[in-house]
């Protein structure tokens, strides 16, 4: 008995620690891709842009043939894998002119974005009003919004991580911004990214379209589908079949290539954690086996005391199901426990997997269908005993 | 109709491995009457075991029928067969195959799981029938905190705690000293005394001198039948008992 408990728990723990491991490494891949921002961006075929955003460039005046429109979001939510798409977000990018500078100006919705760009520390509030706009740092700075750093903090920012608390305050110095002849209130400035944004205007969709004067026009459109193992490929078929006249292209090969190491990590530990529930099926089968043999005289006794077959299959079921159970939930405490404790030698971040719910269940229903699938023969093979020759059995 | 009918009940089979089939019984027909308290006696390898069996409907005969009660135990399914068990016989065995990981009392109740009894009335129902047995003090015990004429009492209280009409004792005194197995031959007798039908497996003649008649076997073939236990039946195994 205490050899069927050790043997499940040993193949259980396995195979839980190897699953929530590989969970662990999914779930960073796909922080990772959250990080990259967007997997997808549509743009127009054929422009001639000078300013440039993300690769993509753009110009002032355009002339392709057709732009993207408002239109082309409802195209996209049409597509076959739409629910694997977690967000979209179309962009209008323009130059505009402040203060006799010139600067790319992107319309977005802004909630969004700033969910995709979870890099993003937004100092004061994200524009919810139609003349409210987000700077980026360097914009902020030409614009004298906030106070040109001194390149000694500078240094120190830059070698700060993220999460330094050394930060410099940043203070608005002045609010007020005309663009395109209209009045508008700035309410936030992002921090410094060392990308392109830090250059960059942010404000709604709708205003920028206004602004621009380019009113249901879209330059690109990023869509996220950050679904682990997501077939992006197909994805973008679709995309492109919905819109033929835009061009479709994936981002973040290297965090794919990435992906698909884990994924052959996964296949491979199903491979290892079927091995390991075979193993232990075969353990299960060879012990209950002895079980029988040992108890023989036990079953002679009951079905001389009047239990029927039925019952003598039942109880061995029953004791191989509880037993089974017991290892499972030993196995699954290791699993888990090992799985926390090895996350740091696998993982990045060194997080170990949250004991999820949905893998305890399986790792008990997999020992219980383990322990009792194995133990059918010998219990059917119990019953069968002749009860005169069982009782005679030394 | 007897109580209990044994048909030219004949038995052979196969050892494995040997082509010629071994007869145990030829031919064997009696009659026990309800409230008998019957031993059956013989030499070992006499066939005696295995009619027991046979009347406690766990072997089937190769020829012959028992009629117990008016029920043709043979012809029931096997499964069948097995509630049959449980209604109409106790066993009580030579080695009294108590559970070893079980109470005295849980043992008792071993028969009654199967029951639709609930749980309070299963321990009730042993409880009486360990107290009958003077165990009362004794339910918690574990099987070898006993002695051997408790375990045997266990094994009596466990037989009859289903209340069947019909005990089958196999060698009940086998392996006990004297004093314990006139103790167990006691409790049967004083069970008999209240009505209890019992069928004894012996070659103990005092044992068999507690009862109302012996049945003699050897070789497969029923001797015969004394209908006082005692050395008035002139055949060899009493001849022998009486010139002691």
């Amino acid at each position: 008995m205490a050899f069927i408990i050790i043997g499940l728990a040993v193949g259980v723990g396995t195979v839980v620690a190897l699953r929530s491991l590989t969970a662990t490494m999914e779930q960073e891949i796909g922080a990772q891709l959250d990080q990259y921002g967007a997997n997808i961006v549509i743009v127009p075929k054929a422009s001639s842009q000078e300013l440039s955003y993300g690769g993509v460039t753009l110009s002032a005046a355009t002339f392709d043939l057709r732009q993207l429109t408002d239109e082309d979001i409802s195209r996209i939510k049409s597509i076959k894998y739409a629910n694997r798409l977690s967000l979209i977000a179309p962009k209008l990018l323009g130059a505009v002119d402040i203060d006799g500078q010139k600067f790319l100006l992107s319309g977005a919705q802004l909630d969004q974005e700033v969910r995709m760009k979870q890099w993003w520390q937004v100092v004061g509030r994200v524009p919810d009003k139609a003349d409210e706009l987000l700077l980026g740092y360097e914009a902020a700075q030409k614009l004298g919004v906030i106070e040109a750093v001194k390149s000694a903090d500078h240094d120190s920012m830059l070698h700060s991580d993220h999460t330094s608390v050394r930060q410099p305050e940043l203070k608005l110095l002045r609010t007020e911004l005309t663009l395109g002849g209209e009045e508008f209130r700035v309410v936030g400035v992002i921090r410094e990214t060392g990308a392109q944004d830090d250059r960059m205007i942010f404000a709604g969709l709708p205003t920028a379209q206004r602004v621009l004067h380019k009113p249901g026009e879209l330059s690109l459109i990023e869509v996220s589908a950050l679904c682990q193992g997501c077939p992006i490929d197909d994805i973008v078929a679709q995309l492109s079949a919905a819109l033929p006249e835009a061009k479709v292209s994936a981002l973040q090969q290297a965090v794919r290539a990435r992906l698909q190491t884990v994924e052959r990590l996964s296949r491979f530990s199903t491979a290892l954690s079927v091995v390991m529930l075979l193993i232990g099926f075969v353990m299960v089968f060879i012990t209950m086996m002895n079980s029988v043999v040992e108890r023989t005289r036990e079953v002679g006794v009951l079905r001389a005391l009047g239990f029927r077959k039925s019952h003598i299959v039942r109880i061995f079921m029953i004791e191989a199901a509880l037993i089974s159970l017991l290892g499972g939930l030993l196995g699954w405490a290791v699993g888990a426990l090992s799985g926390v404790l090895s996350a740091p030698y696998f993982t990045e971040t060194g997080a170990g997997a949250k004991p999820s719910l949905a893998l305890a269940l399986a790792a008990l229903a997999a020992a219980v269908i383990v322990g009792v699938a194995s133990s059918l023969y010998p219990a059917i093979k119990a019953a069968k005993l002749d009860p005169t020759e069982a009782l005679r059995y030394y | 109709m007897s109580f209990i009918t044994i048909e030219n009940v004949t038995k052979t089979y196969q050892p494995n491995g040997v082509a010629s089939r071994a007869t145990v019984l030829r031919g064997v027909s009696a009659e026990i009457e309800e409230g008998e308290f019957v031993a059956l006696m013989g030499p070992s390898g006499s066939g005696k075991t295995t009619l027991l069996t046979i009347i406690g409907a766990m072997s089937q005969p190769t020829e012959g029928r028992v009629v117990i009660d008016e029920v043709d135990v043979y012809d029931l399914s096997e499964e069948r067969r097995a509630d049959f068990r449980r209604e109409y016989l106790g066993f009580v065995f030579q080695q009294h195959h108590l559970l070893p990981y079980l109470t005295a009392l849980e043992n008792v109740m071993l028969p009654l799981v199967i029951t639709k009894l609930n749980a309070k009335e299963k321990r009730t129902k042993a409880q009486l029938a360990l107290e009958r047995m003077g165990l009362g003090d004794k339910f918690d015990r574990l099987p070898n905190q006993l002695s051997g004429g408790e375990q045997g009492r266990v094994a009596i209280a466990r037989a009859l705690v289903n209340e069947p009409p019909l005990l089958l004792a196999d060698e009940p005194t086998g392996n006990l000293d004297s004093k314990t197995g006139d103790e167990i031959i006691g409790v049967l007798r004083a069970l008999n005394e209240q009505g209890q039908t019992i069928l004894m497996v012996t070659h103990n003649p005092e044992a068999a001198a507690a009862t109302h008649r012996v049945l003699e076997i050897q070789d497969g073939i029923l001797l015969s039948e004394s209908a006082e236990p005692g050395c008035h039946a002139g055949q060899s195994l009493m001849e022998e008992v009486c010139a002691d």
